[in-house]
């Protein structure tokens, strides 16, 4: 059988880690291969090897069978390797076609009616509508993935590497996206999706290949393997299970909000009349793209954006016109979107950092003595890997820095928890342990809500689901409370 | 971050004696005296610690608004209009009551002209380095006109208050033969403890430091950052004012025109040197005191007592470069 990629014995060392050992991948040609594995396992940095942006120490690369060797990526584009980053790499001020052709002009003067003609041919047997003229900051998520694949096309691309292409996007979208990658498979074109859902490998790719620790831990035709199987190889052990969520809320309403918008920041309504009510016990999750109001919410509800009309108020008290500090000593918890700029103080110890959030807490009264018992805690409850709770929290990896934070915000006393994006950096298990963790806090008494753009977690986790599109809060039909594909449609504001 | 401090050393010397070179200096002879200037005997010690003195406190208190994020320029303007205000109210009152009332007086006014720059950085958005040296100028011009007119002593020919009765003078806490520790050197050494304690174990101290640190993240936990920049801004004005009213009352017995010789802005030295350790604010400032007072015995070989400056100047420079390196930044 001929591969279309072929990567042989790949190695990678990165100062003290080593980050690729052996691995050996290949691809068959016009098929869509997955590739995953947890963070850290390795998979970017094979990608990197592959697309010419990182050189391994050893091991041999061939494309159909002849050996190649990248020096940089212009020569792997050359032989027609093409890669879509997790960040989009368009940019909004440019129109779409100066986006499409933007590094591949092919000339010093753009002569525009023969290159649209041929941005109009590709676009159409994709099945894409473009309007080139407009301005790219005006496309929605799936948009930018289009214009991304397209970009790969006039590139004539033949070998397309896809990171996490649905991370973004609503399922919908993301069946959409795999039927046009499906079209591409069947029409000669190899590609390899970066992944981390395993529903995606088994609905729409033919093989599947497993990192874990820099070492291959397996290599299956789709239709050879089950679902947990793969889990636990992705894992390298027992997967925890998932159990169906069980509510055990009250009737007792805990946050109550009306009637609520908030500003964005270009000074746009981000947040528009949003109402909800959370009852005690209660984990609601909050569907939705990136970039639909969740943001703008969360910043009002934890005080650092100001509401521009509407309330809300937690336990009987209006909480919009208190201030933060007295949301946190009434029992607000955050778990922060953006960790490094709103979670942590980087070049403070684990020490230092236990205290953040909780300072005015009885709890924390004396100040050195609490952080010095807290941390330890803090750090034990997601199992923080760290060298030292005396060393700089920035000098963790990104998940253990999660860990500590999701510690941290369930430690002491949470009441409302407001989790953004909580399983960020997170593997498995980890993610399965904080949710867990915050369900515990709810069933205590507690209420939640925890925003992600990924819907099969809040479905796993979460006894109640919101969607916020456009800044407005929907909720499905009660008939289609857990329905995929219906919340699916309410996420592009189609319900 | 032994190697880091060992670096700065030998960074240090090297720049010392490059600089000495430039001016043609015999460098041995030119180190040797200003350690023998300012250290050589009890009299040259004492006047080392009266070098020192105020820069203790004004060390303290740009020290403190670097915690909160804000770099104090202005710490040269507060202490001017300090010692200003200080001075007649210690003229008018005198006796005990008048330096303690004095010292008040020092307090509010510097805090209250460091008071502008906080709120324009708290509300405004406006750069505190940029406002505090527009009030330095303010500062230097207005108290010039006040001696030079309204608090103009009658018995004095040049633009200065008159002198301060003997009541109110600070005598110095003890003399052993010609070594003098001033009363005002204690109240700076207690400046920094008080200081060092206040960041490290209050909740008011700990806040100020993470709003210094990561402003968005003091925000997320709850830390009303506004009120802390102009919280940071009064007390390390106030601190400067009282650096003012102490010198006044320790050492000068009155306010005159041209009265700072720039302790506000050696300060700044001090307290970028003394890095992440308040403790080595004692440190820093001697360093300050020692060049201070041995430069100006470098008269005597004809150098001019500037080159300490430059001396000072290069050691910061090397200081920042070595502190402040950026991170690698590693991405897994």
């Amino acid at each position: 059988m001929s591969f279309a990629v072929s990567m042989q014995q790949i190695s990678k060392r990165y100062g003290t880690v080593q980050a690729l050992d052996n691995v050996t991948f290949e691809v068959e040609a016009g098929t869509i291969h997955a590739l995953v594995g947890e963070n850290g396992a390795g998979k970017t940095t094979l990608m990197k090897a592959l697309y010419g942006a990182m050189i391994p120490d050893s091991g041999t690369t061939s494309l159909n069978g002849n050996p190649i060797k990248f020096q940089n990526s212009a020569d792997a584009i050359n032989q027609g390797i093409g890669m879509v980053s997790q960040h989009y790499g368009i940019i909004g001020e440019l129109t779409n076609f100066e986006n499409l052709v933007l590094g591949s002009e092919g000339a010093a003067v753009l002569n525009k009616s023969t290159m649209s003609e041929r941005a109009d041919r590709l676009a159409s047997s994709m099945g894409f509508e473009f309007n080139w003229n407009t301005e790219s900051s005006t496309l929605s998520p799936a948009g930018g993935q289009k214009l991304e694949i397209l970009k790969l096309l006039w590139r004539k691309s033949r070998i397309m590497i896809l990171d996490e292409p649905t991370a973004m996007l609503s399922p919908q979208d993301a069946d959409a996206l795999y039927d046009s990658l499906k079209q591409l498979a069947s029409n000669g074109a190899t590609i390899i999706v970066v992944t981390h859902r395993i529903t995606e490998v088994f609905e729409h790719c033919k093989r599947v290949t497993v990192l874990r620790g820099g070492v291959k831990v397996a290599d299956h035709e789709v239709t050879n393997v089950t679902p947990s199987q793969l889990a636990e190889e992705i894992v390298g052990g027992e997967v925890i299970q998932r159990p169906k969520p069980v509510s055990l809320a009250k009737n007792s309403v805990r946050l109550s909000i009306e009637n609520l918008s908030v500003k964005g920041e270009k000074g746009d309504s981000a947040v528009k009349h949003v109402g909800l009510q959370v009852k005690t016990g209660q984990l609601v999750g909050i569907a939705g793209v990136d970039g639909n109001g969740q943001r703008e919410l969360f910043h009002a509800l934890i005080g650092v954006a100001k509401p521009t009309s509407g309330m809300f108020s937690f336990d009987g008290n209006q909480w919009d016109t208190e201030t933060s500090q007295t949301r946190i000593l009434e029992g607000l918890r955050v778990i922060p979107e953006d960790r490094h700029e709103e979670g942590i103080i980087e070049e403070w110890s684990l020490f230092e950092n236990s205290a953040l959030g909780l300072q005015r807490l009885p709890a924390f009264s004396n100040l050195s003595k609490s952080t010095r018992e807290e941390a330890p805690v803090m750090a034990e409850m997601f199992g923080t890997k760290h060298g030292g709770l005396d060393n700089e929290i920035g000098s963790l990896s990104g998940g253990n820095q999660q860990r500590f934070v999701a510690g941290r915000a369930l430690r002491i006393n949470p009441q409302m928890i407001l989790a953004f994006q909580p399983a960020r950096g997170l593997d498995l298990n980890s993610t399965t342990k904080v949710y867990q963790e915050i369900r515990r806090a709810c069933n205590d008494g507690a209420c939640a809500i925890v925003v992600s753009f990924d819907l099969d977690e809040l479905l796993d986790f979460c006894d109640r689901i919101v969607v916020m599109c456009h800044g407005e809060l929907s909720e499905p039909r009660p008939e289609e409370a857990r329905d995929r594909a219906a919340i699916g449609k309410l996420m592009v504001g189609a319900g | 971050m032994k190697l880091k401090v060992l670096v700065l050393f030998v960074c240090s010397i090297i720049a010392i004696i490059v600089s000495l070179l430039i001016v043609k200096a015999n460098v041995f002879q030119a180190i040797t005296t200003i350690f023998t200037g300012s250290l050589g005997d009890a009299r040259k010690l004492s006047g080392t610690i009266k070098e020192m003195t105020p820069l203790l406190i004004l060390g303290s208190a740009v020290y403190l608004a670097l915690k909160a994020g804000l770099f104090n320029i202005g710490a040269e303007g507060q202490y001017t209009i300090g010692a200003c205000f200080a001075s007649l109210a210690m003229i008018a009152i005198g006796g005990p009551v008048g330096i303690i009332v004095g010292c008040v007086v020092g307090v509010v006014c510097g805090a209250l002209w460091a008071l502008p720059a906080g709120l324009i950085k708290a509300y405004r958005n406006g750069h505190e380095v940029i406002t505090t040296i527009m009030l330095n100028a303010i500062a230097w011009n207005l108290t010039k006109a006040l001696v030079s007119g309204p608090f103009k002593g009658k018995d004095q020919p040049a633009s200065s208050t008159s002198v301060m009765p003997a009541t109110s003078q600070l005598t110095p806490l003890f003399k052993i033969g010609e070594l003098e520790i001033p009363q005002s050197f204690v109240v700076g050494l207690a400046c920094v403890l008080v200081l060092a304690y206040w960041l490290k174990k209050t909740i008011a101290g700990y806040e100020l430091k993470a709003t210094g640190a990561n402003a968005t993240a003091a925000k997320f936990a709850g830390v009303k950052t506004k009120q802390v920049t102009i919280k940071a801004m009064l007390m390390s004005g106030g601190l400067s004012g009282l650096a003012g009213a102490l010198q006044v009352a320790q050492f000068e017995h009155r306010f005159y025109d041209g009265f700072s010789t720039g302790y506000g802005f050696d300060a700044l030295g001090v307290a970028l040197l003394s890095s992440s350790n308040p403790y080595y604010l004692i440190i820093s400032s001697f360093f300050f005191g020692v060049l201070n007072k041995g430069g100006t015995a470098l008269a005597i070989l004809g150098i001019d007592k500037g080159i300490t400056t430059v001396i000072l100047a290069a050691v910061i420079l090397m200081f920042a470069a070595i502190r402040y390196s950026k991170k690698e930044v590693t991405n897994g």
